[in-house]
């Protein structure tokens, strides 16, 4: 029976192969979406950092956005 | 009311959205993939080739959807300019390259048992190799152009040359001669598919659709901290 499952009936490798592309590409494509989020966020996170105490006050009262990023990356850490 | 629409809004609840999606994809991958490789019969020309189709199929319509959406959405742009279109679009057009380029590949590696070809100059796969050549159009003029203004322009004017595109690929298979076999499932009249082989189908599907939606969310977070890091500079 498991052999039937993984011969396919002789298609096997057709079968096997196609959700193999499918999910391994899906896979690679969700891992470097991710790291390109990661690294927006951490230079994001950077700049912020490096503002002037008052300005970096400021940004973080007049953008929900910063204040957000700023929250969940230090979650992270 | 449009309060709603405001990227801080939108930020806020893409999070929860990502955080959603992650706690469900996978028990229902799992149930997908079971459906689509063990629960589901063979077909009785085909064989067990048939299940080719349960990532071949959704594939083929997350990539016309994309692209429909990609070129509706550039049609809007040119009337209202709302430049947050342009971030949708831009986060939309890669996953649909990918899902264009899967089924090619996966159609292909159907092709070889069924047709015993891997590659046919068919209607149907000619037109979807089109689609991916307007796909590389579309990134790649944002990747080129630097003026950002100017990129929006071509690349809207792509997506909307290329929209005519659409309706060829669907129809391909009914107006000229194809290898292609002509469409199981219909929106109007009746579908040719069993339901046996129509939920791992469905299934599939919905799970495919997750994924893009988790994938573009990720993608449209990042184009909204591009676009906050930017104007960071500017202060």
């Amino acid at each position: 029976m498991i052999q039937n499952f993984l011969t396919m009936s002789g298609y096997g490798l057709f079968v096997w192969g196609s959700f193999s592309i499918t999910f391994i590409t899906c896979g690679l494509f969700y891992l470097k979406t991710y790291k390109t989020l990661k690294k927006y966020e951490r230079d994001f996170v950077k700049e912020i950092n490096e503002l002037s105490s008052e300005r970096k006050k400021l940004v973080i009262e007049n953008s929900k956005i910063a204040s957000q990023v700023l929250s969940s990356f230090s979650k992270t850490i | 009311m449009f309060k709603i629409f405001n990227l801080g809004n939108i930020f806020f609840w893409i999070e929860k959205l990502i955080g959603f999606i992650n706690s469900i994809f996978f028990i229902l991958l799992l149930i997908a993939l079971s459906f689509a490789l063990i629960f589901s019969p063979p077909d009785y020309l085909q064989g067990d080739s048939v299940r080719i189709m349960y990532v071949h199929v959704p594939s083929a319509w997350i990539s016309l959807a994309s692209f429909s959406s990609i070129a509706i959405l550039s049609i809007a742009h040119f009337i209202f300019k709302i430049k947050n279109i342009k971030l949708i679009t831009k986060s939309i057009a890669p996953i649909g390259l990918m899902f264009t380029c899967l089924a090619l590949v996966t159609g292909s590696i159907w092709g070889q048992p069924t047709w015993g070809t891997w590659w046919a100059w068919d209607a149907r796969i000619t037109s979807m190799l089109i689609l991916a050549i307007f796909y590389i159009g579309f990134i790649s003029t944002h990747k080129l152009v630097t003026d950002e203004n100017k990129a929006n322009k071509i690349s809207s004017i792509i997506a909307i040359i290329g929209l005519i595109n659409i309706p060829i690929i669907k129809y391909s298979v009914d107006w000229w001669n194809t290898l292609h076999q002509p469409a199981s499932i219909k929106l109007t009249g009746e579908s040719t598919i069993h339901s046996s082989m129509l939920m791992p189908l469905l299934l599939m599907f919905f799970v495919l659709i997750l994924y893009c939606a988790l994938i573009f969310l990720m993608k449209y977070k990042t184009e909204i901290i591009r676009i906050k890091k930017k104007n960071l500079k500017r202060l």
